[in-house]
């Protein structure tokens, strides 16, 4: 097996590579709308209880889905037990390859999954590409780490006795995925989940089912047997089903806080008959500050915090919320953001060059704008805009400054192009100000002392940290991705150790003395 | 003329302008900035903190926050000199950073200096009337900070307009100097201004070139008038691949416009570093050809200075990088541009900009050997890097210009970074010419 590279970005600023991602939206455009079934085993029950449309152009539907029942989760599950034997039996090796099958089965049609994304999920062609390019290294990574993992870890060995450790998987796992990264972050909780020799069900959001169509499909194609993956496309109702589930021993979920807190919670109890501690494996929200120090050049942070705060509209769990400069800097930044923030493009994810798409669905715009309303009630909105193209559920980029210290809008996750700035002392102050939020996925420093860098490093509860650069753009293998505090489980997506959360560590130790002699 | 004859020929060359170098004697000061910068390129890591530490200059906010910078910095380089230990130690109290300081503020305030000959246009205006009486011409490049606005894009476009107003007066009633002012193509102004398209808008946008060249197109087209209604020549600068489109499908529709059939003379960039640069090259000839303009098309052909940045982002996106690799394939692409550039004449007015002698000698034979005088080439050099060279280049009789930044510190730092990583990297040229390789060796073919 090669080495694991993440797989390369179309290389957008070549007037080719824009053209191939066109033709592969206008081969999509006609197929549409998508017809997603409930899939279990070679089941395919179509429905359109469930309709996925276009962000920019609510007229369009990109799919229909049938929405499972709760008898409808029972098979899937079954099915699921049924696999596990099959599935984990065979080798690391054999999963693996059908793993990167699945990534080459992608790889084939990136320029159609990528337009698939632009039109479900108003993810701007860049941002497409990055989520399908995403959904190929999970594959190609965790193949390779469950083969890696099946070797064992070494332990100490004395004459006499032979110890030896292995991770074995713990059953079916359910996937619980969202729609802001809609190939790429069910792709990774279910390649992981498979990986490891867990048969899986996956229920995406029900905003983005045509993607998770595709994850299954993709998978199934490589050669994973029908019943060890379904899809189950749903409201909020078959994901609940799917955790309380007896035998369902592992949940991967990547979604909002209130809903993973309700995860854990369900999964806490022990289900009639149940023989396992459920796992939950919880990414959540989060409140993701940027810390600018006097000593930042802004020339580099304006357009970091810009990209971070903004691109795809701020719908990034990793997205800047909040800026915390200092003071001695504090007007020239905020003048030179809001005037950067007034020349992003806003407009349709289709169109080379758009910077903030139309957010995922009216219930989105709508809370986006209630917060703006409070900011301008509230605060000072230094940069905002008359006016956003229609249709769509545009929502206008804004930075807000001189909030109350209790504004919800500093403590709330929003989930949308609305970024805060406030003033600080200096970088302690900030890192108090960090230190009192709940969440701590992401976070941001512009600071060129590198004992303040040290400082920063030393006091940061965020999972991933980034300096001087923007504060989105994990590439897995690299930035091993997660968040801590009520952030999430405290899970790396991505890294070394993500798939022992899908496995149970069992140690075997044999005696090797017969007759006093060592044999 | 044989492969062999022409490589004698760039040899002889080659040492007539190395025999006219200023010696170090005479520059004690130039001397020492060498010594510098020689002892920098030997330490990684103490060229990493240096180079840091210039950097921040700028935004420290007092002589105390400098010395914590360079402390902070020097502590990250393992192997520490004595005059780093020293330095390590005056950090250490409140009088020893305030010495240290305002001692290493006025060591980057010098060597700014050194690359950068003024505030304003109007401030340089010695610089510039000293440069012209010893026989070099100049473009004049405004620094400035990144335009993210556009409100800063605009106040950019006024700097430069302005600057075309100064420069008019600062060539105004100097001597005749017949090799910096004319060709057998025709006249050339004195004033010359190279500017930016990159701050001339804050949307360049690799994915997108349509739409920089929207937002930047006006403010271009307002500057060309300028340059045209004060018989400038304007320059329009390249920088990284990701805006190259955007830029050379702009200055090209912008000089079609019929507005521009007449005036100004202006010009672009080619970057030999770039693999497809034969192919813009045989674009941008086949353009000038075509236009019909009263004066031909400047085409500075450079190396390029944006290589480290071109490597980095093509791995960390996993691309073929655009540019070469090896720098001796960049020197050959170089030359076969350079030949390329001198047949495309009376289209264009092939300039060009290399610190190389080996570069800047071949051009000269090459243009020799097609039996066109002396002054139908133009080379180019960078303040404070080519110095020496623009000497001995003028001396000969040559055309040579020089481009000046022009800029205060917060703005230069950037620029000054740039030119000191090229001037200590153990490829460059002015790095092993310091070293003491033989002529024979810098003349080599690449």
């Amino acid at each position: 097996m090669s080495d694991f590279v993440n797989e390369p970005l179309f290389e957008l600023r070549r007037a080719p590579e824009r053209e191939t991602l066109l033709a592969g939206l206008r081969a999509l455009d006609p197929e549409l709308p998508l017809d997603v079934p409930v899939w279990v085993g070679t089941e395919r029950r179509s429905g359109d209880a469930i309709v996925s449309t276009d962000p920019g152009n609510p007229e369009r539907v990109v799919a229909n889905a049938a929405a499972a029942t709760e008898a409808e989760v029972d098979q899937a599950v079954e099915a699921a037990v049924r696999a596990f034997g099959a599935w984990s039996s065979r080798s690391a090796s054999q999963r693996a390859d059908i793993l990167m099958r699945a990534a080459a089965w992608m790889r084939e049609r990136r320029p159609r999954l990528t337009a698939l994304a632009v039109r479900e999920c108003a993810k701007p062609w860049g941002e497409a590409d990055g989520d399908i390019c995403e959904a190929i290294d999970f594959l190609e990574f965790y193949a390779r780490g469950a083969v890696a993992l099946d070797r064992g870890p070494q332990l100490f060995q004395v004459p006499g006795e032979r110890n030896e450790m292995r991770y074995t998987p713990r059953g079916v796992v359910a996937v619980i995925s969202p729609w802001n990264f809609p190939v790429a972050i069910p792709t990774g909780m279910v390649a992981a989940g498979l990986a490891t020799g867990n048969t899986v069900v996956l229920k995406p959001a029900e905003q983005a089912p045509g993607c998770g169509l595709m994850v299954v499909t993709a998978l199934r194609e490589a050669g994973v047997p029908p019943d060890a993956l379904a899809l189950l496309p749903g409201e909020g109702d078959v994901g609940a089903a799917l955790v309380r589930h007896r035998d369902v021993q592992t949940i991967a979920f990547t979604g909002s806080g209130p809903v993973g807190l309700e995860i854990l919670r369900t999964a806490a109890d022990v289900p009639t008959g149940g023989r396992h501690l459920k796992r939950v494996v919880a990414e959540m929200g989060g409140k993701n500050c940027i810390i600018v120090d006097a000593d930042a050049d802004l020339d580099d942070a304006v357009p970091s915090i810009v990209t971070s705060g903004f691109l795809y509209a701020g719908q990034k769990c990793s997205a800047a919320a909040r800026v915390l400069v200092h003071e001695a800097i504090a007007d020239a930044l905020v003048e030179r953001l809001a005037g950067a923030v007034e020349v992003l493009q806003v407009g349709q994810a289709d169109a080379f060059g758009t910077d903030v798409p139309p957010v995922i669905e009216q219930a989105a715009q709508e809370r986006v704008e209630r917060y703006a309303r409070l900011a301008r009630e509230s605060g000072r909105v230094a940069a905002d805009r008359d006016g956003v193209p229609a249709p769509g559920w545009f929502v206008a980029p804004r930075v807000v400054t001189g909030l109350p210290a209790d504004s919800p809008i500093l403590h709330e996750e929003i989930f949308g192009p609305l970024l805060a700035v406030d003033r600080v002392r200096d970088v302690d102050d900030a890192c108090d100000r960090v230190d009192q939020l709940p969440f701590a996925l992401t976070g941001g420093l512009f600071a060129r002392n590198p004992h303040t860098v040290e400082r920063v490093v030393r006091r940061t509860p965020v999972g991933n940290l980034y300096v001087n650069r923007p504060i989105t753009g994990a590439m897995v293998g690299r930035q091993p991705f997660g968040g801590n505090r009520l952030s999430g489980t405290g899970t790396k997506a991505g890294g070394p150790d993500y798939l022992l959360h899908f496995v149970e560590p069992k140690v075997v130790t044999e005696n090797t003395v017969r007759h006093g002699l060592v044999i | 003329m044989a492969a062999g004859a022409i490589d004698d020929e760039i040899l002889a060359v080659g040492r007539d302008v190395a025999a006219r170098f200023p010696s170090a004697a005479r520059r004690p000061l130039k001397a020492l900035d060498d010594k510098a910068m020689d002892l920098a390129s030997q330490d990684d890591q103490l060229r990493a903190a240096l180079f840091r530490f210039v950097d921040v200059v700028p935004a420290c906010r007092s002589l105390d926050d400098l010395a914590r910078h360079l402390s902070g910095f020097l502590d990250e380089v393992p192997e520490k000199s004595q005059p780093l230990e020293v330095a390590m130690r005056m950090s250490n109290t409140k009088a020893g950073r305030t010495a240290l300081g305002a001692a290493s503020a006025a060591g980057v305030r010098h060597m700014a200096h050194r690359f950068i000959v003024g505030e304003t246009p109007r401030e340089a205006t010695k610089v510039l009337q000293e440069l012209w009486r010893t026989g070099a011409a100049s473009s004049v490049d405004l620094l400035g900070e990144a335009t993210v606005t556009s409100a800063e894009a605009d106040r950019y476009a006024q700097r430069c307009a302005q600057a075309l107003d100064e420069l008019a007066h600062v060539y105004d009633g100097l001597p005749g100097r017949a090799q910096l002012e004319r060709d057998s193509m025709g006249a050339l102004p004195r004033a010359n201004l190279s500017v930016k398209v990159s701050a001339l808008t804050p949307l360049l946008r690799p994915d997108a070139p349509e739409i920089g060249k929207r937002d930047a197109g006006p403010r271009l087209r307002e500057l060309l008038r300028r340059a045209k209604q004060r018989g400038a020549h304007l320059h329009i600068d390249m920088e990284s691949f990701d805006s190259r489109e955007a830029i050379t499908d702009l200055v090209l529709e912008l000089l079609s416009e019929p507005e521009f059939a007449d005036g100004p003379s202006a010009g672009l960039v080619l970057q030999a570093y770039l693999r497809d640069s034969p192919a813009l090259c045989d674009r941008i000839t086949a353009w000038a050809a075509r236009a019909a303009r009263d004066s031909p098309l400047t085409v500075r052909l450079v190396k390029g200075a944006y290589w480290d940045h071109e490597i980095v982002e093509a791995r960390q996106h996993g691309w073929d990088a655009p540019v070469f690799e090896v720098k001796a394939d960049s020197d050959r692409n170089f030359e076969d541009l350079t030949v390329r550039l001198l047949e495309a004449r009376p289209h264009v007015r092939p300039a060009i900009a290399s610190h190389n002698l080996r570069s800047v000698a071949h051009a000269i034979a090459q243009n020799r050997r097609l039996g066109a005088p002396d002054e139908d080439l133009e080379l180019q050099v960078l303040r404070g890097l080519g110095d020496d060279l623009q000497h001995a280049l003028a001396a000969l009789g040559l055309r040579v210009r020089t481009y000046c930044p022009v800029g205060d510190l917060v703005a230069g730092m950037a620029y000054l970074v740039r030119r000191l990583l090229e001037n200590t990297s153990n490829e460059s040229f002015l790095h092993e010419q310091a070293r003491g390789v033989p002529l024979e060796t810098l003349l080599a073919a690449p």
